[in-house]
């Protein structure tokens, strides 16, 4: 009783709360009297006991049901088998899910990937698509970096792009026009949100729109240029016969106020027709219409040289004709379409580029109603120039103009080739000299031989013999002093 | 590249020599200058921003070859232009009928632009009043008659020209709030500009 009301009293007594396994710790009843340690080890022990005993009943009542699975088939090998087939099963599954994976990594883009098939189809070599598709990859990788400086309305840039693209990528079959209205309408979309957020800070809506411009019609460009849907091609390919039939057109018939003999003139001239072939090569409508304002900027150079004053639209008009029948651009017409198709309408219709980009069109225009009365020929001069009858530069030739003004190429050949012949006539007298040179220095050292030769002949060589001692002739050697003695001093 | 932003196109019409580039020259750079070639001076391409009460507005001026030879081309020119300034010399009479062929053009293919005619070398007729070819009274009836702003300038002496290029920049101004201010009460006014924007560039 005293016991027990001793227990059930606040007094415990010491050796009750200590650890069971007696290390020296207290227990917890929570842990069955041990101590955290204790218990710890002990429960360890418990469960892997546990462990063990359960796996050896599995092993046990696995081993009886192969007996009984044995005994009731009476094989030995299909146990052996079981496992190698599901193995295979194994196999198969992975490669399915390989296939299932390769699958998934082409679907986000199998919206895309009709588009991408007709590109194969008329991309000229994998190595031209795959760098075009480094060059996609590059401008998206900028974008998305020029967007990240722009935080929240990036994000929301890039989102209305992405789902543009989606939807263009649906829309492949519209005609031209359309798939322009479509363009259009984003950039008039984007440009109004910009607006809001900048607070009508043009200068920095536009420098977003560019960007805009850049990354989709990148994307874009292999859909929406020169699509099949129009007749660009063929009508590339009339301008492209009408400029080669009209090879013949001189400075002088279009009222060119440059000079091609001054050599520097003749030069630009030959970077802007670079320029504007050039063109071709870009994506983005706003490079194709640098390339046209750089080469603008070319031919009023060459006005400015040839004229010694700057430039006005009546004399860079017949000069850019003049430029682009002697540079005859590819796809000259298609690029003009996908130019006034997808360039920022605000850049085309009222800024500089838009300014050398409507005389490129004027340009094209007049090459293509280009007659006689144009040029001021008669009809019939025109007619047999056309049919390649008769070349205007025999006749210049007996006018008042050399040939060597008609073709700047031919005169710089000929002008190359006097140069040349001038050339090997200096070389000829370098040769010449060079063996007088040559013929000169044999001589003189023969001369010197000979020279030699005389005086070592008229002076012969006469060896005298030696004296038989230094001091023999000399007489007053008495009278010299004894030579010095050493002394030695001591200390 | 061309950074700037342009607000409204301006281009320039009219026969060779009557002086549509020194008009341009004096007004954009302030000089006149006298040689062989006074056609043929200045850039192509100006853009020019005035001052229009506390606002800027920049012009674009586009020069165009007068040639006639480059006649059927005129309106891929001034196709989109806010305002045309058509220029005629008052000393020579063909060159007021060349101007009447743009204003017809301009009336049919541009109903948004507004003309200014201009008669140029004013000087010369101030100097010689038997120089005169083209009367101002019959031009003031013209310019009525077509809803356009007359002015008569001397680019040698500057004479007037500072009041035209003005004159296109306070009308575009003007113009280009009406439209703001229509467009706030919900008549989409921009929207309608712009979808002929585009009609005008499919050709």
């Amino acid at each position: 009783m005293s016991q027990k009301s001793e227990r059930r009293g606040i007094h415990v007594d010491q050796s009750e709360l200590l650890c069971k396994k007696g290390c020296g710790y207290y227990g917890n009843p929570a842990w069955q009297g041990f101590c955290s340690k204790c218990w710890r080890e002990e429960y360890q022990r418990a469960r892997q006991k546990q462990i063990q005993e359960d796996w050896a009943l599995a092993e046990r009542l696995q081993r009886e049901e192969e007996a009984a699975y044995a005994s009731s088939q009476g094989a030995q090998t299909q146990p052996t088998l079981a496992p190698f087939s599901k193995f295979e099963d194994k196999k198969t599954n992975v490669t399915t899910r390989k296939v299932t994976t390769v699958k998934k990594f082409f679907s986000p883009s199998s919206r895309a990937a009709p588009k991408k098939e007709t590109q194969e189809a008329k991309a000229p070599s994998p190595s031209i698509s795959r760098q075009s598709s480094v060059e996609t990859d590059k401008v998206s990788r900028d974008f998305i970096d020029f967007l990240k400086n722009l935080q929240k309305p990036g994000r929301d840039i890039h989102k209305q792009c992405r789902v543009f693209l989606d939807t263009m990528a649906n829309k492949k079959e519209v005609s031209a026009e359309e798939q322009s209205e479509y363009v259009q309408d984003f950039y008039q979309n984007v440009a109004e949100k910009l607006q809001v957020h900048f607070k009508g800070s043009s200068d920095r809506v536009e420098r977003v729109m560019d960007q805009v411009e850049k990354y989709i019609m990148t994307r874009l460009y292999k859909s929406v240029f020169c699509p099949e849907t129009t007749d660009d091609e063929k009508k590339d390919l009339a301008v492209q016969k009408r400029i080669r039939a009209l090879h013949w057109v001189t400075l002088l018939m279009l009222c060119v106020p440059v000079n091609e003999d001054i050599p520097e003139v003749s030069d630009i001239l030959v970077k802007a027709i670079t320029d504007i072939i050039e063109m071709d090569s870009k994506r983005v409508p706003r490079d194709k219409l640098a390339c046209i304002t750089k080469c603008s900027k070319h031919i009023f150079n060459a006005i400015k040289i040839t004229k010694k004053e700057p430039a006005s639209a009546d004399d860079f008009l017949p000069t850019l004709i003049y430029i682009v029948l002697k540079a005859n651009p590819p796809r000259l017409q298609s690029n003009i379409q996908y130019i006034t198709r997808f360039c920022n309408p605000s850049r085309l219709m009222t800024g500089e580029d838009g300014y050398y980009f409507t005389n490129l069109c004027c340009a094209v225009a007049f090459i293509e109603k280009l007659d006689a009365q144009s040029l001021n020929l008669s009809p019939e001069d025109f007619e047999r120039y056309m049919s390649g009858q008769a070349s205007p530069r025999r006749q210049d030739q007996d006018g008042y103009l050399s040939h060597v003004n008609n073709s700047p190429s031919l005169g710089q050949a000929y002008q190359n080739l006097e140069q040349l012949s001038g050339l090997g006539e200096r070389q000829e007298r370098v040769l010449e000299g060079a063996r007088r040179l040559e013929r000169d220095l044999i001589e003189w050292s023969d001369g010197v031989a000979r020279e030699v030769q005389d005086i070592l002949d008229k002076y012969p060589l006469e060896i005298c013999p030696p004296a038989s001692a230094i001091d023999s002739d000399n007489v007053e050697n008495d009278r010299l002093p004894p030579p010095l003695q050493p002394q030695v001093f001591a200390g | 590249m061309s950074g700037q932003r342009v607000d409204a196109k301006v281009v320039m019409l009219g026969k060779e020599y009557v002086g549509k580039t020194s008009l341009v020259e004096r007004y954009v750079h302030n000089r006149f200058l006298v040689g062989p070639y006074q056609n043929t001076i200045g850039a192509a391409f100006v853009a020019k921003p005035i001052h229009v009460g506390e606002k800027i507005v920049t012009l674009g001026i586009w020069d165009t070859a007068g040639s006639e030879r480059y006649e059927a081309m005129s309106r891929i020119y001034y196709r989109g232009a806010k305002a045309a300034i058509v220029c005629y010399d008052l000393t020579d009479s063909s060159s007021f009928q060349r101007a009447k062929f743009w204003v017809k053009e301009l009336q049919n293919c541009e109903e948004h632009c507004k003309i200014y005619l201009c008669g140029t070398k004013s000087d010369l007729v101030e100097d010689d009043r038997s120089m005169r070819k083209v009367d101002f009274h019959d031009v003031q009836d013209y310019a009525d008659e077509i809803k356009a702003q007359l002015f008569e300038t001397s680019s040698k002496s500057g004479h007037n020209v500072d009041e035209l290029f003005q004159k296109v920049a306070e009308d575009y101004d003007q113009l280009y709030s009406f439209q703001q201010m229509t467009e706030e009460k919900g008549v989409d006014l921009c929207q309608k500009k712009n979808s002929t924007f585009y009609a005008c560039c499919h050709h």
